[in-house]
């Protein structure tokens, strides 16, 4: 095609020109047009009065009614966009209705509820006990695998009733003393959703709908005008989110947010933020089936060794209580008198020592299996743990995970051939119920539990079928029963969360606000 | 000159083809998504379902064999995370990577072709000397470090600019842009004024002055031709690696390109999106290594002669 030595150069040249031109003429375009593509910056950002600007840490990946149990989801969803028919309140934890007027136990398997006769959905249909029974049996008998089922009813269908247009029975396979808070986790939809898929964008009851959802950029609510209950302070909300918590705290700073998500400690000032206690609690599972964690003295050991109080002052900024169970208080079931002692090396000490004259080869390679940004300072908690680990005689080597790697630890079947493993966990109880840490975290086939004993199994099987005053003290005593006996947790904190937020707004939150953050909650302050 | 295009494209076909097969098996290697999508509680019956469901339960040459056979079909599957075809996930988001990369390297090249041959043409004054520091300080600043310096100090300080996002005009570019630029703009400095240097002190340099061409005509004209081909392979190189390395840039300014989508993908063992990703990506970085041959080869024309048959 070019022949000659000379043309290419002269053909090079006025190519590279012309190619320079185009160059120039597409940044010219990109910038001065100012649009960037898959993003539609109509300006529904704007900070209008009427809009409130909320930054998350992550997009969450569907606004499926039935997957509000997941944090990213549900912080957006619930009693946002659509409302379940009973709610906690996160404080007291009493139950209150919702789109449920009032609800009774006909007996032991079998409850009546009544709900609302004056509320619509976002697309004007007529919500009815017909929906609530749709949205039940769509969230929990189908083969949709929502998180709500697998985490809140176990595997037993529900058989659900329409008695009438306000009116529906729900009957149990089993005794469950708690349905009606089981219930509060399930997000009511019309009964014309798919029962095939889950949804993206849902329809729902809640005082806010869909109005766009620009993937990647930002989701955008619409006030529902028709709403049953009070009309919130704002028109409209935009939902963006920034991985960076520095960002996140900037656009606080810039004005360029009113809310934002999960801080950490070092971005947060006490004018732009508000400390929470987020329901999460941190410990070390123990994995009980590996030497020399097979040994109870080693696993009580480890609990001594925890310098929980050091570790909460030092990287978390004193923003956590140094914990000695998995739920704080609040949650039923939390014992008062199980205290987090200050670390003694010497005790721990002993007791490995006193394993290691019988036997038990301590000297084995322990891995401390963390996950990344479970929780600000992590790597640097786990290096504090590997410490003081080390300093009474355990050989321990830290391994850290992203989220996928780290629940192939969290969840049976568990790995094999890792030898033993002390599994760093955050586990969060939003119910409010011990029933539901128990059944993961402590039964020997819990799918969260390495190991157990009979005992504690019976213990928590009696503890589930209780109510009220037994039901906590049941609970109360099998916490008691995992430290005195079992030692699968060497516990470490219950944790604060971090809310940023600007002078524009007031809020109060609360522990679930990490899950479920009530838009009409949050009042304007212009 | 086809004979060079059709070597150089399957001299270059080969990496596009071993990344694309490499991203498959790794994703594969690490687990069954199972774990993140489904409830902690599901029954053995429920993982099986949804391993069937995905293919996930084949062993892993059916996975790719079937793979394959998709992407003929230009199937690219559903995301596990969102359900939305992967395809359309990943076609919308690299426009905003690709103008974000095609911004960047106007302004590194026109400023680095100007910076350094300014430079080159006194070496060792104070303007040489300056450009020096400057480039050299700017190819090694971490980009991470230099984007959160950017939000705190004219972001959040000076309240110049936003913070982050997309919604808005030239001013949410700035910082974006900024941030990819500091690295191939220092390193084109360097590459620019070093190729100058020399080919400003080339015999024919000085036969062109003594011919009375104007200074101008001289730098931009004479030298700067000869010095383009160095800095041309070393532009392309970087442009590939705008392209690949948005991710720190997009995941700080939550700009929805195609970095950030990768990233969020791994993370979320998203296969059908990563592989979608990086199938996209590779055929890009294919596109614009043969580019970068054509000119190179159009501007040098001993480039073409010395491909191997």
């Amino acid at each position: 095609m070019l022949s000659s030595v000379h043309r290419p150069v002269h053909i090079g040249r006025s190519r590279a020109k012309s190619g320079l031109a185009a160059m120039l003429v597409l940044a010219c375009t990109a910038t001065t047009a100012c649009s960037v593509a898959n993003s539609d910056s109509a300006g529904d950002a704007g900070d209008a009065g009427d809009s409130l600007r909320i930054v998350l840490a992550q997009e969450p990946p569907t606004l499926e009614p039935c997957e509000a149990s997941l944090t990213s989801t549900g912080v957006v969803t619930r009693s946002n966009i659509s409302e379940p028919l009973i709610e906690r309140d996160p404080t007291t934890g009493e139950l209150e209705p919702l789109l449920a007027t009032e609800w009774e136990q006909d007996s032991d398997t079998e409850w009546t509820l009544q709900v609302r006769d004056d509320v619509t959905f976002h697309d004007g249909a007529e919500f009815t006990a017909e929906d609530a029974a749709f949205s039940i049996d769509r969230a929990v008998n189908s083969t949709l695998a929502c998180n709500v089922e697998g985490y809140v009813f176990g595997d037993d269908d529900l058989g659900i009733e329409v008695v009438d247009d306000t009116t529906l029975t729900i009957t149990t396979a089993r005794p469950d003393p708690i349905l009606p808070l089981r219930l509060s986790f399930i997000e009511v939809v019309p009964r014309t959703t798919s029962t095939e898929a889950k949804v993206r964008e849902p329809i729902g009851t809640g005082p806010y709908a869909v109005a766009s959802w620009e993937t990647g950029v930002s989701i955008n609510l619409q006030r529902h005008d028709d709403y049953w209950g009070e009309a919130p302070d704002f028109g409209r909300v935009r939902y963006v989110w920034r991985s960076e918590s520095s960002v996140r705290a900037a656009m606080i700073a810039t004005d360029e947010a009113d809310i934002a998500t999960a801080l950490n400690p070092e971005d947060a000032t006490e004018e732009n933020s508000l400390p929470y206690p987020n329901n999460e609690t941190t410990a070390l599972r123990l994995d009980g089936t590996q030497a020399p964690l097979d040994d109870l003295r080693v696993r009580k050991a480890i609990g001594l060794a925890v310098d929980r109080h050091g570790i909460v002052d030092a990287l978390f900024d004193g923003l956590a209580q140094p914990a000695a169970q998995l739920v704080p208080e609040g949650v039923v079931g939390y014992n008062p008198e199980l205290t987090a002692a200050p670390a003694d090396p010497e005790a721990a000490r002993a007791l490995v020592e006193e394993a290691a004259d019988d036997g038990v080869p301590v000297d084995r390679e322990i891995t401390l299996i963390a996950r990344n940004d479970m929780f600000p300072r992590v790597a640097e908690t786990a290096e504090a743990l590997q410490y003081q680990l080390a300093e009474i005689g355990l050989q321990v080597k830290i391994q850290m995970a992203d989220t996928a790697a780290h629940l192939e630890y969290q969840l049976r079947p568990f790995p094999e051939d890792v030898g033993p493993v002390a599994l760093l966990i955050m586990h969060g109880n939003q119910a409010g119920d011990a029933g539901f840490t128990t059944s993961q975290y402590l039964i020997s086939d819990g799918p969260q539990s390495t190991f157990g004993t009979d005992a504690l199994d019976e213990q928590v099987a009696e503890a589930d079928e209780a109510l009220d005053d037994e039901r906590q003290d049941a609970f109360a005593e099998v916490f008691a029963e995992q430290n005195e006996s079992v030692a699968q947790y060497a516990h470490l904190a219950h944790m604060q969360g971090l809310l940023g937020i600007s002078p524009r707004v007031s809020y109060e939150p609360n522990s679930a606000t990490g899950d479920e953050m009530r838009l009409a909650d949050i009042r304007s302050q212009r | 000159m086809l004979t060079f295009l059709r070597k150089r494209i399957v001299s270059s076909a080969i990496p596009l083809v071993v990344v694309v097969l490499g991203v498959f098996c790794l994703a594969r290697l690490t687990g069954n998504p199972v774990n993140l999508y489904l409830p902690v509680s599901a029954t053995a019956e429920q993982r099986a379902a949804f391993s069937a469901a995905n293919g996930f339960d084949q062993p892993i040459y059916i996975q790719l064999l079937d793979y394959l056979g998709q992407v003929v079909r230009l199937d690219f599957g559903v995301s596990l995370r969102t359900g939305q075809p992967a395809g359309e996930m990943v076609l919308a988001a690299f426009p905003a990577t690709l103008q974000l990369a095609a911004v960047t390297m106007v302004i590194a090249i026109v400023g680095a072709v100007l910076l350094g041959s300014l430079a080159a043409y006194r070496p060792n004054s104070p303007a040489d000397r300056s450009a020096s520091f400057l480039s050299m300080t700017a190819a090694s600043i971490p980009d991470f470090w230099f984007a959160i310096m950017g939000v705190l100090i004219l972001g959040v300080g000076l309240e110049w600019l936003p913070t982050s996002g997309v919604d808005g005009g030239i001013e949410v570019w700035i910082l974006p842009i900024a941030t990819l630029l500091i690295r191939p703009f220092g390193v084109l400095v360097q590459v620019v004024r070093g190729a100058m240097v020399a080919a400003l002190s080339a015999p024919y340099v000085k036969v062109a002055r003594s011919k009375g061409a104007s200074e101008s005509r001289v730098v931009f004209g004479h030298a700067l031709r000869n010095a383009s081909v160095p800095a041309l392979t070393v532009a392309g190189d970087l442009t590939i690696g705008l392209v690949n390395g948005a991710v720190v840039v997009e995941t700080i300014f939550g700009w929805p390109g195609i970095g950030k989508l990768m990233i969020d993908s791994i993370l979320q063992r998203d296969f059908a999106v990563l592989q979608a990703a990086v199938l996209l990506t590779a055929v890009t970085i294919f596109v614009l290594n043969i580019l970068i041959d054509v000119c190179y080869a159009l501007l040098d024309n001993r480039v073409r002669q010395s491909v191997p048959a």
